[in-house]
């Protein structure tokens, strides 16, 4: 295993090169200058003092030059100061990610607990109105953009009824560590973002569950007289969780990356809506940061997906 | 991603929109005035909430360049002088000030009661360790702005220990006097104003010491400050949500009544105006689409006032493709053939002003009359198309020698009111036989087009937000047009130059420096864009600043509107 895990690692540097190499070229091909746009209007500053700050950020250099040097630093993780906050980008970057995982595992949390439980109910009562319910669920659940649902919740919950806050993650006044505070502002943000999960799961529990209970192990399993409860949590539902476990780890990358319209939607003070802004003003140390950060949750979240396989399901050697 | 950004965003306000037009029924409630009435006692406590869009970036005056972060940070230190809200003329604040009468020397006096929250006496001392913050450090944009101190370069170049310029009185610490080496009107606003607030040498003196270049940019207290000269004093920066500030019990002009300031970011104009009905908010400007809601509110009023800035179209002068745009009574002719007043009324509900030359009405620095108002005058504008040697063709447009008063106006693009105005300028251009081809690009590509004197370039919308120096040098002075072939960029977009022109920018920053002196050279100034019209110069529009009712002593202006701050209290 410890080799496999060392293995996959390595593979993972060619990605994050390709990634690294990527961001680089499509930050520094797209039009706008982060100098000229962070300079634009302010008009008591002479060339030098423009030109000064362009060299501070390394960006009188030449393409090639500066791509070397942003290689070298991403090898060690360094990517520079923000040109808009003055500090270390990926510090800024990991500032956010604890606001970002909160909501990214609330989400997979409540895809889990809401989706699994939907898909199995959905199997057990196959062809009855749960059923149908469910599957028409499933297609919904796909098909809503998640901002508009979003939206459509605030207007609902926030703005109608004023149950719930439908901006940032704590209300002015409360403490930091005003856990209920800050579960009302999770609530409506969370369940947006698991929505498309939810469905999701619940319909792959649905087919799993139906193509599992059809095996002759199960039929075996009721013929030995175990209880239909036992036969079913321990020997077809195990089996049936198979698929949502080695769906996991990429969900979590998923969700992370989804977060970044959420969190536009929320004023959620993630990595997601700190990276956009970022993109918005050129900001390159942070684009890359964040995005380079969102690379290596996805390829950890796809490491600890395979790893997740091979316990789950002791078949699967890994080789 | 930006555009889906854009039309989520465009959701978000229609979404709202709709929602609030749905709540907001009831009668129209008062506006202005945050005058108490005479029995009223002031009462101190609550907690003032300002919305807004976008997260501070620092609280290091020195490092600071967007609107957020001064909005902040001027709370915490403040400044030796203070604008008149009114019309922006310069008051003693934190320090009281004199000027020698060659210009070069001012003699500075801090306000005895100017102490640092700590309790510590701020000192001509800690003006001068501001400015060796500005020197040794490499993220500041700010250097310029006091390259003319004497000893400036040699304390920048480490030839220099300190500046030697600035003398620090040796018998009375809050006396220093900054010596200039040579005359720079400007100087009083750039070289003592928000950029150069005296910084606590107890705190930022180790930045200072030999050796320490740039350590202040790594300083940790450009995000989390220890201590205040101003109003307010820093408690909690949750990143990305609110900025929590407390009051500063020992503020120099009385400790303020409020408790406690928060700057709350909000996702957009649409939430911030519904926040500010439900009392989450209980200080935001708002736009003019929210006017109506707004004033209907009972608890709520509305301030308007001048802002100072400006939307226009500008002109490329020098334009080898729209050779039309050179000619000024074409110029002039696109001046009264745009019914500006009328735009004002549709798209700023009639919260702007129609402005005719670079100075806003508020600025002491513009002129009082004799200016053309060029009133919308679709005759007027044909018979100057026709004196500039164009006749009408068949089609309905001016043409000389076989070309067509043809060019393309850019805007940038999910700005609204530039989208709007840009609409109505190719309509109403049309109607006088002007051909206009409306384009819509991303900001940062006009941006960098613009800044880079790209001569695809004809016409252009954008604006322009002018601060408490009304010198003009930046935007309109020959040497800021851009030279694409000598890679250098400036604001003098449309490459407008005249030589009373540059003579008359160039006093007001270099010659007699009294407020009287400087205005006249603005007023030639004024006058002869007046009469140029480099650009259509568009419109002003009205700041729209929503308070609850309760809120007292509030009376904010063009130039400030919380100069008065630890004044403010709530009417229980």
């Amino acid at each position: 295993m410890r080799t496999y895990v060392i293995r996959r690692l390595l593979y993972a540097i060619p990605t994050l090169v390709a990634i690294a190499t990527i961001t680089f070229l499509i930050t520094r091909l797209a039009p706008g200058d982060p100098i000229r746009l962070f300079t634009f209007g302010a008009t008591d500053l002479t060339r030098e003092d423009i030109e000064a700050l362009r060299a501070a950020h390394g960006l009188d250099k030449s393409l090639p030059e500066q791509f070397a040097l942003y290689i070298v630093n991403a090898a060690q993780l360094k990517f520079g100061n923000s040109i808009l906050y003055h500090k270390d980008a990926m510090s800024l970057v990991l500032e956010r990610l604890p606001n970002t995982l909160t909501l990214a595992v609330t989400a997979l949390v409540l895809q889990l607990v809401i989706g699994v439980p939907l898909g199995v109910l959905a199997a057990v009562n196959r062809g009855k109105w749960i059923d149908n319910a469910v599957r028409f669920f499933g297609v919904i659940g796909h098909a809503v953009p998640a901002f508009w649902f979003g939206l459509m919740l605030i207007i609902i919950f926030s703005v109608t009824l004023r149950w719930l806050p439908s901006q940032g993650v704590l209300t002015v006044g409360k403490d930091v560590w005003d856990i209920g505070d800050r579960l009302k502002h999770l609530i409506m943000p969370a369940f947006v973002l698991a929505l498309a999960g939810i469905a999701n799961y619940s319909r792959y529990l649905r087919t799993e569950t139906l193509d599992v209970i059809r095996q002759d192990y199960i039929r075996t399993a009721e013929a030995k007289g175990l209880a239909s409860k036992t036969v079913f949590m321990v020997h077809a539902l195990r089996n049936a969780l198979i698929p949502v476990v080695t769906a996991l780890g990429g969900v979590l990358a998923f969700l992370i990356s989804g977060a970044l319209v959420i969190e536009q939607v929320f004023t959620w003070p993630g990595v997601g809506q700190f990276t956009y802004a970022a993109a918005r003003q050129k900001d390159y140390p942070v684009i890359t940061a964040g995005v380079m950060l969102g690379g290596m949750l996805l390829v950890l979240s796809y490491l600890i997906r395979d790893i997740a396989y091979a316990v789950v399901d002791p078949r699967i050697k890994v080789k | 991603m930006k555009q889906q950004s854009r039309t989520l965003r465009l959701l978000v306000a229609l979404l709202g929109t709709l929602a609030l037009v749905a709540t907001a029924c009831g009668p129209t409630g008062p506006t202005g005035g945050g005058t108490a009435a005479p029995d009223e006692k002031p009462v101190a406590g609550g907690r003032l909430i300002e919305g807004s869009f976008s997260d501070i970036k620092t609280m290091n005056p020195m490092l600071v360049a967007d609107v957020p972060s001064s909005t902040v940070t001027g709370k915490i230190y403040d400044t030796l002088f203070s604008a008149d809200p009114k019309n922006g003329e310069l008051k003693p604040n934190l320090g009281k000030w004199t000027i020698s009468s060659d210009s070069l020397t001012y003699n500075w006096e801090i306000d005895p009661k100017a102490n640092w929250s700590d309790g510590k006496p701020v000192t001509g001392e800690d003006y001068l360790t501001a400015l060796k913050l500005v020197a040794l450090s490499k993220l500041t944009v700010r250097k310029s702005n006091f390259q003319d101190i004497e000893g400036w370069k040699d304390f920048v170049d480490a030839k220099a220990t300190t500046i030697s310029g600035v003398k620090v009185d040796s018998t009375d610490p809050k006396k220093f006097s900054v010596k200039f080496a040579k005359v720079f009107c400007p100087a009083l606003v750039n070289a003592f104003g928000s950029s150069a607030g005296p910084m606590p040498t107890h705190v930022f003196g180790k930045y200072t010491a030999a050796g320490q270049a740039d350590a202040i940019d790594k300083a940790p207290e450009n995000t989390a400050p220890t201590v205040a000269s101003g109003p307010y004093v820093f408690k909690e920066w949750r990143k990305g949500d609110q900025v929590i500030l407390t009051k500063n019990a020992s503020y120099f002009k009385g400790a303020p009544l409020i408790d406690e300031y928060v700057y709350k970011i909000v996702a957009d104009a649409t939430v911030l105006a519904a926040q500010l009905k439900t009392g989450e908010l209980n200080y935001g400007t708002v736009e003019p689409k929210d006017l109506a809601d707004m004033e209907a509110q009972q608890n709520l009023k509305v301030f308007k006032y001048q802002a100072l800035s400006y939307t226009y179209i500008g002109w490329n002068v020098k334009s080898t493709t729209a050779p039309a745009l050179q000619d000024k009574r074409v110029r002039q002719a696109l001046a009264y053939g745009l019914d500006m007043d009328a735009v004002v009324k549709s798209i700023l509900f009639g919260q702007g002003t129609k402005m005719v030359a670079h100075h806003p009405p508020a600025s002491w620095a513009a002129p009082g009359a004799g200016l053309n108002q060029y009133p919308y005058d679709k005759a007027k504008a044909e018979d100057l198309l026709k004196t500039a040697g164009y006749t009408k063709g068949a089609d309905g447009v001016y043409a000389k020698e076989g070309k067509p008063i043809e060019f393309s106006i850019v805007a940038n693009s999910g700005n609204k009111t530039r989208e709007t105005l840009l609409q109505v300028a190719t309509e109403q251009y049309k109607a006088i036989g002007v051909k206009v081809n409306p384009k819509l690009e991303a900001f940062e590509t006009m941006v960098d087009k613009l800044t880079t004197g790209n001569q695809e370039i004809q016409g252009w919308i954008i604006g322009w937000s002018l601060g408490l120096e009304p010198d003009p040098y930046g935007i309109w002075h020959s040497t800021q047009i851009p030279n694409p072939a000598a890679k250098t960029t400036g604001f003098n977009f449309g490459a407008f130059t005249n030589a009373d022109f540059d003579k008359a920018i160039e006093t007001g920053r270099s010659g007699n420096c009294s407020q009287a002196e400087r205005k006249k050279n603005y007023e030639t100034f004024n006058k002869i864009l007046n009469e140029e019209q480099p650009y259509m110069f568009g419109f002003s529009p009205n700041t729209l600043l929503v308070t609850p009712q309760n809120l007292r002593a509030i009376d904010p202006g063009t130039f400030s509107a919380t100069w008065n701050l630890e004044k403010w209290w709530f009417k229980q």
